[in-house]
């Protein structure tokens, strides 16, 4: 018990005897992980988002329905059914009916009134569902159904998803590639200080070297020292996501209505990986730190 | 206690210099001997010293002190070879924003002995070296004899097998280090091996115990009963 009093001691006394360059190391582990934690929750949102908007479709062939072109006739839409089951390329077809668009849209927005209001029965049209046995096929099929009597559109869902998803991914990546840096930089620094704190403290770590301190004993308060600022910056840079990111995405999601948005179970559910990343980046950046410095 | 085998330990100086400290050093110290270290400055007295600690590894030759060889001892086994060897520094070493009690406890706080264990030992070498009264003071109160005083009970406080002294008495005037001298003789007396490198030439005369004179890296004397130089 003794033994962890004076690790714990020693390791806050660190922190304090040097509060200026402390402060700057928990900053900055502070922006570097609410960047880190900002990108995972970035990927979370894609995948809510991918998910809910793929589900089985691969290609839509949406059905003239008097809108824009003469409604489709039963036999000619018999006939594009048989004709797509025929098809090679084809694994299966689904036909959605107006009704259940409607059914489907409300349900997957149940909790946006204004947009199910601003649509009836007959708004969305008919369609069939065709998923393909390779997604790269799409072409074969908008071909040879474009011109059948009574299609509207034959849209590939993927090139919907695709642009969004390389638009999101690409800022995924730049705020994943900008907190990388960031958390090296911690690192430098969190290495910088602890190198600081073991040289103030080199008399007292040169007598417990001589008379037999064990070397994770000498090393344990300047490592924990840097543990403990860097998780302090995890906390802060969570805390910053968890009072931020539900209120923005609450936002979001009444401007932008044809997306579900992640929320706080998200922000929950990352708090594991930031404090492992902080805590982590802050232990090991201490120990290199020592390695050399505090050789027997 | 301590065996030397034909020791070399050499160190670069500049980008191909090298200064030899010690060479092909053959030395044995019985347990419970007295032995004092003498020779110029740069002769290789601290270098002996810092392999018998094994701050530094010999480059040739074998080193055994308390029946380890240490070339062979693993770094993590280092803090275990050190816990039977005491150490005392010219300048004390010690800590100025802690008492000499918390000073002297802190060599036995640093490698995990209990509370009630520090409580029991830490009056006892107090009491050994002269400075119950002192405890509770800071070093720099207290004089150099007596700040030398609780950096050797520091070094003894875990009853080691050996005491190493690297000019104890370096920078304490002839009066003092008589009773340094003294406390020294009667740590000795108690079992405790003694290595004790100086320079003080009426001191080691006046003791009469066992002399190994270096001079350039070697041993050029060893005597049983020795004084400091054979002109004296």
């Amino acid at each position: 018990m003794a033994r962890w009093r004076y690790v714990f001691v020693e390791a806050l006394a660190g922190l304090r005897r040097n509060l200026m360059m402390s402060l700057a190391v928990v900053l900055s582990v502070t922006v570097s992980l609410t960047l880190l934690g900002a990108s995972l929750l970035l990927s979370e949102q894609v995948d809510l988002a991918t998910d809910d908007w793929t589900g089985k479709v691969e290609v839509s062939i949406f059905l003239c329905d008097d809108r824009t072109c003469p409604a489709i006739t039963t036999q000619q839409r018999q006939k594009l059914q048989e004709d797509l089951e025929a098809q090679p390329v084809v694994a299966e077809v689904f036909y959605e009916s107006k009704r259940e668009a409607y059914d489907r849209f409300t349900r997957l927005f149940a909790d946006q009134p204004t947009l199910i209001e601003a649509i009836d029965v007959s708004t969305l049209p008919a369609s069939f569902r065709v998923k393909l046995e390779n997604p790269q096929l799409f072409g074969v099929i908008k071909d040879q159904f474009s011109a059948y009597p009574g299609v509207e559109e034959i849209v590939d869902q993927r090139d919907v998803l695709n642009q969004f998803l390389r638009f999101t991914t690409l800022v995924r990546n730049g705020a994943l590639i900008i907190a990388l840096i960031q958390l090296l930089a911690a690192g430098v620094l969190i290495a910088n200080t602890i190198r600081v704190a073991a040289f103030a403290r080199r008399e007292q770590t040169a007598i417990m070297k001589l008379v037999g301190a064990s070397n994770w004993y000498v090393r344990l308060p300047f490592v924990l020292e840097g543990v403990i600022a860097g998780a302090l910056g995890a906390a802060l840079s969570w805390g910053l996501l968890y009072f931020t990111v539900p209120r923005v995405t609450r936002d979001l999601a009444r401007e932008v209505e044809l997306l579900p948005f992640i929320g706080l179970d998200q922000v929950i559910a990352i708090a594991p990986i930031m404090a492992a990343a902080g805590i982590g980046i802050a232990a090991v950046s201490s120990i290199l730190a020592l390695r050399r410095f505090l050789q027997v | 206690m301590i065996r030397l085998h034909e020791v070399t330990k050499a160190f670069k100086r500049g980008r191909d210099g090298e200064v030899v400290a010690l060479e092909t050093v053959s030395l044995e110290i019985a347990k419970g001997e007295f032995v004092f270290v003498v020779g110029p400055s740069g002769s290789g007295k601290s270098t002996l010293m810092r392999l018998l600690t094994r701050e530094q590894v010999a480059d040739a030759g074998e080193v055994w002190v308390a029946g380890k060889n240490l070339k062979k001892l693993r770094s993590w086994k280092v803090p275990l070879l050190r816990r039977e060897i005491g150490y005392v520094f010219q300048d004390f070493k010690l800590l100025p924003n802690k008492t000499v009690r918390e000073n002297v406890a802190f060599a036995l706080e640093v490698i995990g002995r209990g509370r009630r264990d520090i409580r029991d030992r830490v009056p006892e070498v107090l009491e050994l070296v002269g400075l119950t009264d002192k405890a509770g003071a800071l070093p720099h109160e207290l004089s150099g004899g007596q700040q030398q005083r609780v950096s050797i009970a520091r070094a003894f406080v875990n009853n080691p097998r050996l005491l190493l002294c690297d000019e104890p008495t370096g920078n304490l005037d002839p009066a003092t280090s008589v009773g340094i001298m003294k406390l020294l003789d009667r740590i000795n007396r108690t079992g405790t091996t003694v290595v004790m490198a100086t320079h003080d030439q009426q001191i080691v005369d006046s003791m009469r115990r066992r002399v190994v004179e270096l001079e350039d890296g070697r041993i050029v004397r060893d005597q049983v009963r020795g004084v400091y130089g054979y002109g004296a």
